[in-house]
């Protein structure tokens, strides 16, 4: 009930902020090849994502919907068509610029969390800032404050593995949101935790997107989950069917 | 930014230890190996014990002869040969002349005892700067009146005369003569064979008369002295000139070939004007540090490798945050220079442990090796070459990973 | 089942492209080794060719001066005669100075007909053979007859012997002399005496007789004492040869010595060659173990599968150790090609036996190792429980 109100609530948001898409994909197609056989990943894929929506991408295994999280991080590059962000053309960038753009501009969670087990909590979120000019101080007290956000203040010492997957997956929160970026990629964030601490993640990222305006692109398999957020986009076999 | 990359170089260090050990163990030795080289040709090639102006002082070894039929005959040169011809060159201010060590018996208290002798001139002792323990070098007027005087080596005293403090004035007896001690100087390893011996006798002294053969090839050495170092170039060009004009010996000779060297140069010259001396001695030492220096190459790329498909998760997240592959390829390349270094400082304890073990074994005679400033420097060096050789091509490999499939990859 | 594993392994050739790497290298930084080794030790199987026991060796320089070669003869057969007159004194013998263990060298060529062989020239007495104790293997030593015949005689070793003549007699053949176009009658063959020491080859030697002139230029004697003698006789002995020969610097040595000294000059590059390959050896072991038992674990879920469909313990741990023995064998093949060029091109002269011989030793150490350190990753592999290993991935 209280779900129910919100979404309609967003919604009602949404409406308002529409007018500059955030991420634009035009005609995105992507074909993987080996030696013998090809395979479309993606067909035709035309997407306006909205300066401040939430987004959610839902489809069985294999659609694609991995795929076209990827290549909106240009984590992957498409085989045809063209990614804006923020009004940016990216086809041309270069390895290092594209570097520079993910950095300023997106966050990245993961299933997986992906932490780098050898680092601390705290370093673990200093992570993104390493790669811009930023003092140590800075990173430092960036970084706390990141982890205040997701309520792992008396954690910066721990190291991942002492973490439990909820926890985990907030220090990963917190270090796709110490850059300050516009936009966050999630793939799956509650697919590896139990729906109590799911919650707890999806309420973290909700808020983000209400208090910061931050754009969010979920893929998830959770149809309770996609429904908290303001659109739900379904992929079947590579193309897009609502 | 370093310091992040030292944590998570030595965090990485300490998840894989029989790796760890694996790769300080390979680095370690090979470094051992390659200092203990490195310190043996600095010895060699680098210390200048007794012949401190060598930075002034071209040294003549050998003359080669020619002969139609492509023959020829080399080897070092007679005393007649120096004082007589290359006394007459202008630059050179002090002219040293002395063979090469060579051997005969003494016999104390029915012990035998090899003796070394060798016979030098006065300047021979104005150029070379030996440490006198006691007493001191003979002079002109003591060669020319032919005085049975004899100086020294620290360890022929101790062997001949046993532990007594001074033995200036002693006589030493060698080939059934007496000769009155006169200096002790400190030892000189047997690889300088130009300074070596244990003792030195005036040239007057010996049975021979050194100054009766005028022909060009006897058994001794010069040392030629300028005034400074820019005189070098005058001085060697000088002494060319003399030797193309000396007349042949005999008929069937059509060319004379000696040359005044720096010391590294007449050290290795082989007496083969085709065969540079120079080039052979560093090709050899080339293609054995290139031998000891690959496989563990190899080996450790082999294993950095490895490694990186460990790390494959961490690449695709820093990838994923901004990192580009260049990032990625440097910080790599700096963490194995620190596997390298860490490795670097074991394989310096392993040298010093093996140096102290290869002077107390005496297998050269009085060689002492030493690890000083130079020889830590080069090791230093070696270990960046290596830590970079090693880490090059994995960290490209890395860098090249794909985002997409280094974060699948668990 | 093979093919299986040459399309498991070339379908990772990335990777075991750099492990192929260190196998070839290894493989022939061992077989430098081992052709070393197995030259040094058919050498040091060889019969030495002489008793160096008790023989000394006296060196001086500046000979007797005097224009007529009677009494310079004179002058050196007394010195012998003396000498012979000491009781410790059983054999004295004049020769050149390229005498057993000393680095000095004589070289020359002698043909035989067409066949030409490179040979190291002795000058020697007729008292050397009992100097030295040499075994005569065909025909006679040196005697005061051999001063008359029409050709000068000559001595040569087994090696030239075997080189010039294969099994058939040489005596009484005639060799010239490359150099002085001379014809020589060979009159003996003695056992090669190994000049260089125990791990040097013995090489092709011709033994001339010394002549009358021979004194003017020889600064060697070969003196063989009793085992009575001792340092107080060699000083006795010094002191008669110093006041004999006045004008002369003389030093005395024993070959005992001597030949402990060349031997050390042989040992030391092999010792140092020996550490420094087995080294590099322990190095590639353990990054090949490194290697091998990471690929194992990072295979476990393959593992796991093979053995849910059916495959045993150990056919599965075997399998990982074939696979390791085949890349082995890819670089072995490779390996091989460049250590046979040298038997076919002859690089440093040695016997196509000696480097055929490293090779196999090179080739057999090689497997050994590799299956030494594939034979504990494969059993681990064996020990993965197909539900646990599938679970995990």
């Amino acid at each position: 009930m209280d779900n129910q109100l919100k979404h309609s609530e967003l919604t009602t948001d949404n409406s308002i902020l529409t007018t500059q898409p955030m991420i634009k994909l035009q005609n995105i197609e992507k074909v993987y090849r080996t030696d013998t056989i090809e395979t479309l990943a993606l067909s035709s894929i035309n997407l306006d994502v909205a300066k401040g929506e939430f987004l959610s991408i839902m489809g069985p295994s294999g659609c694609g919907k991995s795929t076209l999280l990827n290549i909106m991080g240009l984590l992957d590059a498409p085989s045809r068509g063209d990614i804006r962000i923020s009004d940016q053309k990216t086809g041309h960038l270069s390895d290092k610029q594209l570097a520079q753009f993910r950095n300023k501009k997106l966050g990245f969670i993961f299933q997986s969390y992906h932490l780098i087990n050898d680092l601390q909590v705290l370093d673990n979120v200093e992570l993104p800032l390493l790669y811009r000019d930023t003092t140590a101080k800075e990173r430092r007290q960036l970084a706390t404050e990141a982890l205040a956000k997701v309520g792992l203040s008396n954690r910066i010492k721990h190291f991942p593995t002492q973490l439990s997957g909820g926890q985990r997956q907030r220090v990963a929160i917190a270090r796709a949101i110490v850059g300050r970026p516009e936009i966050i990629l999630a793939d799956e964030p509650t697919g590896n935790l139990d729906s109590a601490m799911g919650n707890e993640i999806m309420d973290i990222l909700i808020n983000l997107n209400r208090n910061e305006g931050t754009t969010i692109v979920m893929v998830t398999h959770d149809e309770n989950m996609a429904h908290k957020t303001h659109r739900l986009v379904r992929l079947f076999d590579g193309s897009q069917v609502q | 930014m370093l310091k992040n990359y030292f944590k998570i170089a030595i965090a990485v260090l300490r998840r894989r230890k029989f790796f760890t050990f694996i790769s300080l163990f390979g680095i370690s030795l090979t470094l051992t190996i390659l200092l203990v080289l490195t310190a043996f040709l600095e010895k060699i090639a680098g210390d200048s014990y007794p012949d401190r102006k060598r930075d002034r002082s071209l040294y003549v070894t050998r003359m080669s002869e020619r002969t139609k039929d492509n023959g020829m005959s080399s080897g070092p040169l007679s005393f007649y040969y120096f004082d007589h011809y290359v006394r007459s060159l202008k630059t050179p201010v002090k002219l040293g002349i002395t063979n090469g060590y060579e051997s005969t018996n003494t016999y104390v208290n029915n012990k035998k005892i090899n003796v070394s002798y060798k016979y030098t001139n006065a300047d021979y002792w104005d150029i070379m700067e030996y440490d006198f323990i006691e007493g001191k070098a003979f002079t002109k007027q003591q060669i020319d009146k032919g005085d049975r005087v004899t100086v020294i080596s620290e360890a022929m005293k101790k062997e001949y005369f046993g532990d007594v403090p001074s033995v200036v004035g002693k006589y030493f007896e060698a080939d059934n003569i007496n000769y009155r001690v006169i200096g002790v100087v400190k030892n000189v390893p047997i690889t300088s064979y130009m300074t070596y011996s244990d003792i030195y006798l005036p040239y007057t002294v010996a049975k021979t008369d050194f100054t009766k053969d005028k022909g060009y090839r006897g058994r001794f050495y010069g040392i030629l002295l300028a005034n400074s170092k820019a005189d070098l170039p005058r001085m060697r060009a000088e002494y060319e000139d003399m030797v193309k004009r000396l007349p042949m010996e005999r008929p069937e000779f059509i060319k004379i070939h000696s040359h005044a060297g720096s010391y590294i140069v007449s050290y290795v010259d082989t007496g083969d004007e085709n065969r540079s001396g120079m080039t052979f001695v560093l090709t050899t030492i080339a293609i054995f540090v290139l031998l000891v220096m690959l496989l563990p190459t190899l080996n450790l790329v082999n294993i950095n490798i490895t490694r990186i498909m460990e790390r494959s998760s961490e690449i695709g997240v820093r990838k994923a945050f901004g990192a580009s592959s260049n990032t990625l390829v440097y910080q790599f390349i700096v963490e194995n220079i620190i596997l390298t270094l860490l490795g670097g400082a074991i394989g310096v304890v392993l040298s010093f442990v093996a140096i102290e073990v290869l002077n107390s074994a005496n297998l050269i005679p009085y060689l002492v090796l030493s690890l000083n400033f130079s020889v830590l420097a080069i090791g230093l060096l070696i270990c960046f070459l290596f830590g970079l050789l090693s880490g090059v091509y994995p960290a490209w490999r890395m860098s090249k990973l794909n985002v997409v499939t280094a974060l699948k990859a668990q | 089942m093979f093919k299986h594993l040459f399309k498991l392994i070339w379908n990772k050739k990335k990777q075991n492209f750099l492990l192929m790497t260190e196998m070839l290298f290894s493989f022939l930084v061992l077989f430098a080794v081992f052709s070393m080794l197995v030259y040094y030790y058919t050498n040091y199987k060889k019969p030495m060719g002489m008793d160096y026991r008790h023989a000394w060796l006296v060196q001086y320089n500046n000979t007797y001066e005097t224009k007529n070669t009677d009494s310079l003869n004179l002058y050196y057969q007394t010195l012998q005669k003396m000498m012979r007159a000491m009781p410790e004194v059983q054999e004295v013998s004049l020769c050149s100075d390229n005498v057993p263990f000393s680095s000095n060298m004589n070289g020359g060529t002698i043909k035989y007909g067409k066949l030409a062989a490179g040979t190291n020239n002795y000058t020697v007495d007729d008292n050397y053979s009992k100097a030295f104790n040499t075994q005569q293997l065909e025909g006679r030593w040196f005697n005061k007859s051999d001063a008359v015949g029409k050709y000068p005689a000559i001595v040569i070793n087994n090696n030239l012997k075997q080189e010039l003549f294969g099994d058939a007699p040489a005596v009484g053949k005639l060799l010239t002399d490359d150099y002085r176009k001379s014809t020589m009658r060979i009159v003996g063959v003695i056992q090669g005496q190994k000049f260089k020491g125990d791990y040097a080859p013995s090489g092709n030697a011709v033994y001339f007789r010394t002549d009358t002139g021979s004194y003017r230029w020889m600064g060697n004697m070969i003196v063989k004492v009793t085992p009575a003698a001792d340092a107080a006789f060699e000083a006795r002995l010094y002191k008669m040869l110093s006041n004999y020969m006045k004008k002369s610097n003389i030093s005395i040595e024993h070959f005992v010595n001597k030949r402990k000294n060349i031997n050390y000059f042989q040992l030391v590059p092999m010792i140092v060659m020996s550490i420094v390959g087995c080294f590099l050896i322990i190095n590639v072991a353990l990054g090949l173990f490194g290697v091998l038992w990471y690929n194992i674990n990072k295979r476990r879920g393959e593992i796991g599968l093979r053995r849910a469909v059916g495959a045993t313990g150990n056919s599965v741990s075997s399998q990982l150790i074939t696979e390791s023995l085949i890349l082995a064998t890819f670089a072995l093949i490779i390996g091989s090609f460049f250590a046979v060029q040298f038997p076919i091109l002859n690089v440093f002269n040695l016997q196509a036996g000696i480097y055929i011989t490293a090779m196999l030793l090179a080739i057999v150490f090689i497997y050994l190792l590799v299956l030494l350190c594939s034979l504990y990753p494969g059993r681990q592999a064996a020990a993965i429980y197909p539900a646990v290993a599938l679970h995990e991935e």
